[in-house]
């Protein structure tokens, strides 16, 4: 996870490598663009019972079972009923060292940017709304304010909770 | 009329290598596992000529050679046997025994035609 | 067919006589004086190195050979079986597997083993030198020392009895006329009176001028095998016929020196191709799985398309697609399925090899071998089954004295069993020795911090505790079971192969590991439910019968959740409760019995849709832990349907009846 972790974040503060940007609930957010498939309509979400709302879809992508992550929940926002603009941004990352493709419910996608544009400030320690390990950073792009959220580690987080339940 | 030859080794390999040698030169090829079932086929089809395996499960080689050779159809037939060894006091038994000729694995399949060559003809 | 394959019928062959090598080198370790597995022992050498000298294995040929020497001192009763022989000898097969296996990588490897192997079987302790280079003799074939002549005069008289044993004079005669021009005169001094004549007797004798430069060789293998029982003299003729003997000399009859192509070709291609052929095999079947696996899901789209459809055509093709893929679906899953005996030989050597590390008497009995299973979960089921059985006789069994001190027999025994139940195949590898220590446990789990010491647990739920990472009660550390991989891992890749792993055990009576496995990974055939708004997939295999849920059942009554099935009481659960289903129940709810093991439980649903093909794609991480499925597939709409993992509700659903009945039931069947 740490590995991940590490290249996302030397990725992000190195030179230019795009960032898709996307937002949840009237926040911007960007990831690095090269970690997505593609971005899909929403299509038909399989619930799966019991499992914590952070990550408790299925979706099929071209024959792939493919769990859905919602980060609203992750930075406790609201999360109305998909409308039409949302999109599922389709992710490969690393789980615990292995490939994983994800799907992550974006209510609007916005822009493919150079992430040398967005000027990167390191997450306010005081203030914040959300957990600062969530976060590789701040950044500002046109004006805004753009939210890098640390993927490897919110879902890191997750497995973790949810090893403790199980033990 | 082609020529008849009973191979008998317990190893499949090299009953594959001589019936695929020997069939290859025109020569029919009945095959046979241990010396009882050698004994069994030699004994009821007309054979030109045995090659066998001296090591093998069930009845080995001497055994089979000895048996055969006590049986009439057997008078002039000739028996070539197999062996990894040029031991030469495997040779004399083997040939005591009424073995024609012997043959040292691992052999060509020149070799081993030529030997049918010298003992059956083409 | 093609053409069949020397080098592969070699390696077939070697596997399987190495195998019965291996076993009666394993009988000879339980029985010093058997004969006649020594005899077994030897021969399976003695074909190996010949037939591998023939199909081009030189490598394995030349160490057998050595092997055999060694070996046949013991036949010939010159050395005493003994563990340690066993123990070298066994070491000597594993290296002829990889002289298979990787040709020209490990020759210089068996040096020691065969030094060791000789050293053994020596008289007085002392080493007879391996016999020499191990490449096979031939018949001898040196170049002509006296060079050649133009000519040679060959005199010679058969034994009597050459033509009884098979050897026709003519054809020898043919064969001196093959080598050049001869003049052949024959002796009939010897032919007796009629009266005396046996037809079999060669009486004649021959006197052959050859005019032809052939070596002197050449001539005296025309008489091979024969001519240390005849009368044979070949001498030069003199040199004023040179001339005369030249026109002969052009065909040699002597055998050709080259290897024979064919047979070097095959070896080459083998070796190239490298390992096991049945391992390419699976390599593609794996390939062939997973089309058929795409295959269906889309022709189970295409039936769909076509029953919304009017065009009769379209049905009748979907129709036979579907049958189609179902055979195909079949007979690759049927080619997939070996018998699990293959598995189980290998943990033969381990068992041996253990015991003997350890100073336990062990003797390991399996059953059940002819189980099939799929080809992957067999191969993938090896390296859990071995530590396993490691750590029941490791930790499991007890060194001989103290086996004695408790009033056992001072032999151990492993039982390792396979059989079949339901769609699933039941493992299980038990030992009769100490059993698993309870407080042990219990103490090592509360240091972990696992446990509260207030903790109320019964025996059963402490061994689980063995499961957890990083958990080992073996009081000191051995090299075999060491440190690191732990039964952790063992039930991680259990369940990776969607089974599941249980262990009983009983205070000085020893312990039983039980893994339950589906019988393949890929395709099941599934009954397809409705919870709520979800959909779910059930194994069909699983599936023993499907009923209205009794009115008097539906409002839900608290507890006491048992159906009376044609008398017997099914517990069951209410999945519309346990997914948590907001909408509205259906009016009349369906209850599928289900069954694992020897256990059956019921599951309310609120409608069963019908039969459907499912092909299993496993959960990602994020909803491995969910427990309640094991899997997902794609139905034919495209959308994702969950399947229900039915060993794990049967278990939860005892669980509750444990509760409901308040007393504890122990381990259940």
């Amino acid at each position: 996870m740490t590995e991940t972790l590490l290249e996302t974040e030397a990725v992000l503060r190195g030179a230019s490598r795009p960032a898709l940007t996307f937002a949840l609930q009237g926040e911007i957010f960007a990831i690095d663009a090269d970690t997505v498939r593609e971005i899909l309509d929403m299509p038909a979400i399989t619930r799966v019972p019991n499992a914590p709302a952070f990550a408790n879809g299925l979706i099929n992508v071209r024959g792939r079972v493919v769990p859905l992550a919602d980060l609203r929940v992750t930075f406790a926002m609201d999360r109305p009923e998909p409308d039409a603009d949302t999109r599922i941004i389709v992710i490969e990352t690393l789980l615990d060292g292995e490939e994983n493709i994800l799907g992550i419910v974006a209510d609007k996608v916005l822009d493919v940017c150079d992430l040398e544009d967005v000027a990167i400030e390191d997450a306010p320690q005081v203030g914040m709304r959300w957990h600062p390990e969530f976060l590789l950073g701040i950044g500002r792009y046109a004006g805004d304010f753009v939210i890098l959220p640390n993927i490897g580690q919110i879902f890191a987080d997750h497995l973790n909770s949810l090893n403790r339940e199980t033990n | 009329m082609s020529k008849t030859i009973l191979t008998i080794d317990d190893s499949p390999s090299v009953r594959q290598l001589v019936a695929l040698t020997l069939s290859t030169a025109g020569y029919s090829v009945i095959e046979a596992g241990d010396g009882a079932e050698g004994y069994e086929k030699a004994t009821t089809n007309r054979v030109n000529a045995v090659i066998t395996d001296l090591n093998m499960p069930v009845m080995n080689g001497l055994d089979f050679i000895r048996k055969y050779r006590a049986h009439p159809s057997s008078a002039g037939i000739p028996i070539i046997f197999l062996t990894t060894e040029s031991d030469d006091a495997l040779k004399t038994e083997a040939r005591a025994a009424g073995a024609t000729g012997w043959l040292v694995k691992p052999f060509k399949q020149d070799q081993m035609l030529a030997i049918m060559r010298k003992v059956v003809g083409a | 067919m093609s053409r069949p394959d020397p080098a592969e019928t070699f390696r077939q062959e070697a596997r399987d006589l190495l195998e019965a090598l291996e076993q009666a080198l394993l009988d000879l370790s339980e029985d010093h004086g058997d004969r006649e597995l020594v005899d077994t022992a030897f021969r399976a050498l003695h074909t190996l190195k010949g037939s591998g000298s023939m199909s081009g294995f030189d490598e394995v040929a030349a160490f057998v050979h050595d092997f055999e020497t060694a070996f046949d001192r013991v036949r010939k009763g010159l050395a005493p079986i003994s563990d340690a022989l066993v123990r070298i000898a066994l070491n000597a097969k594993d290296h002829v597997q990889l002289l298979i296996a990787e040709p020209g990588v490990h020759a210089a490897a068996g040096m020691p083993i065969l030094a060791a192997l000789h050293a053994l079987v020596a008289e007085n302790g002392v080493a007879a030198p391996p016999p020499g280079d191990a490449a096979m003799a031939r018949p001898a074939k040196t170049v002509a020392e006296d060079g050649s002549a133009s000519g040679w005069r060959v005199r010679f008289r058969l034994p009597g009895d050459a033509m009884a044993m098979g050897t026709n004079p003519l054809l020898l005669l043919e064969e001196l006329r093959d080598l050049g021009p001869c003049e052949i005169v024959a002796d009939d001094e010897a032919v007796p009176p009629l009266d005396d004549f046996d037809p079999l007797v060669i009486y004649l004798g021959w006197d052959v001028t050859l005019r032809a430069d052939v070596p002197r060789e050449a001539i005296e293998d025309v008489f091979l095998f024969l001519r240390d029982a005849m009368e044979l003299s070949i001498d030069p003729l003199a040199d004023e016929r040179a001339e005369a003997g030249s026109d002969g000399a052009d065909e040699p009859a002597d055998v050709p020196v080259e290897r024979a192509a064919p047979i070097k070709a095959a070896a080459a291609s083998a070796s190239k191709s490298g390992g096991a052929s049945l391992r390419v095999a699976a390599e593609r079947l794996d390939e062939l799985m997973d089309c058929v696996g795409e295959l269906v899901i889309a022709q189970a789209r295409l039936s769909q398309i076509a029953g919304h459809s009017q065009d009769v055509g379209l049905s009748s093709v979907a129709e036979d697609i579907e049958r189609l893929a179902a055979t195909l679906r079949d007979t690759t899953m049927s080619v997939r399925m070996v018998p699990i005996g293959s598995l189980f030989g290998r943990f033969r050597r381990l068992v041996h090899d253990l015991a003997d590390d350890l100073g336990k008497e062990v003797q390991f009995v399996t059953m059940g071998e002819e189980t099939e299973l799929d080809k992957t979960m067999v191969e993938r089921l090896a390296d859990p089954l071995v530590h396993i059985i490691r750590n029941a006789i490791d930790h499991g069994m007890e060194k001989p004295d103290k086996r004695l001190a408790d009033g056992k027999s001072t032999c151990g025994t492993v039982r390792l069993t396979a059989v079949h139940s339901g769609a699933e195949v039941a493992i299980s590898v038990s030992d009769d020795g100490a059993g698993l220590n309870a407080q042990r446990i219990r103490a090592k789990a509360e240091e972990a911090g696992l446990i509260t010491p207030e903790a109320r647990l019964s025996d059963h739920e402490l061994f689980q505790y063995i499961f957890h990472p990083g958990f080992s009660t073996a009081q000191e550390i051995t090299s075999i079971s060491g440190r690191g991989v732990g039964m952790d891992v063992v039930k991680r890749a259990i369940e990776g192969l969607r089974g599941t792993i249980e262990l009983t055990s009983k205070a000085g009576e020893g312990t039983k590991a039980t893994l339950r496995l589906p019988l393949t990974l890929a395709i099941v055939e599934g009954m397809l439910v409705r919870v709520g708004d979800g959909r779910y997939a059930i194994p069909l295999s699983a599936v023993e019968e499907c009923l209205e849920l009794p009115a008097s059942e539906v409002a839900g009554t608290s507890g006491r959740n048992f159906l009376d099935v044609r008398g017997t009481l099914v517990p069951y659960l209410r999945l519309r409760e346990m997914f948590g289903t907001d909408a509205p129940p259906d009016l009349h709810q369906k209850v599928v019995i289900v069954g694992s093991g020897d256990l059956r439980v019921g599951l309310v649903v609120d409608q069963i849709i019908g039969n459907a093909q499912t092909v299993i794609k496993s959960l990602s991480r994020l909803h491995a832990g969910i427990g309640t499925f094991s899997g997902a597939t794609i139905l034919g709409d495209g959308e994702v349907a969950l399947i229900l993992d039915v060993a794990q509700l049967v278990s939860s659903a005892e669980q509750q009846q444990r509760r409901v009945s308040g007393r504890n039931l122990g381990i259940a069947a």
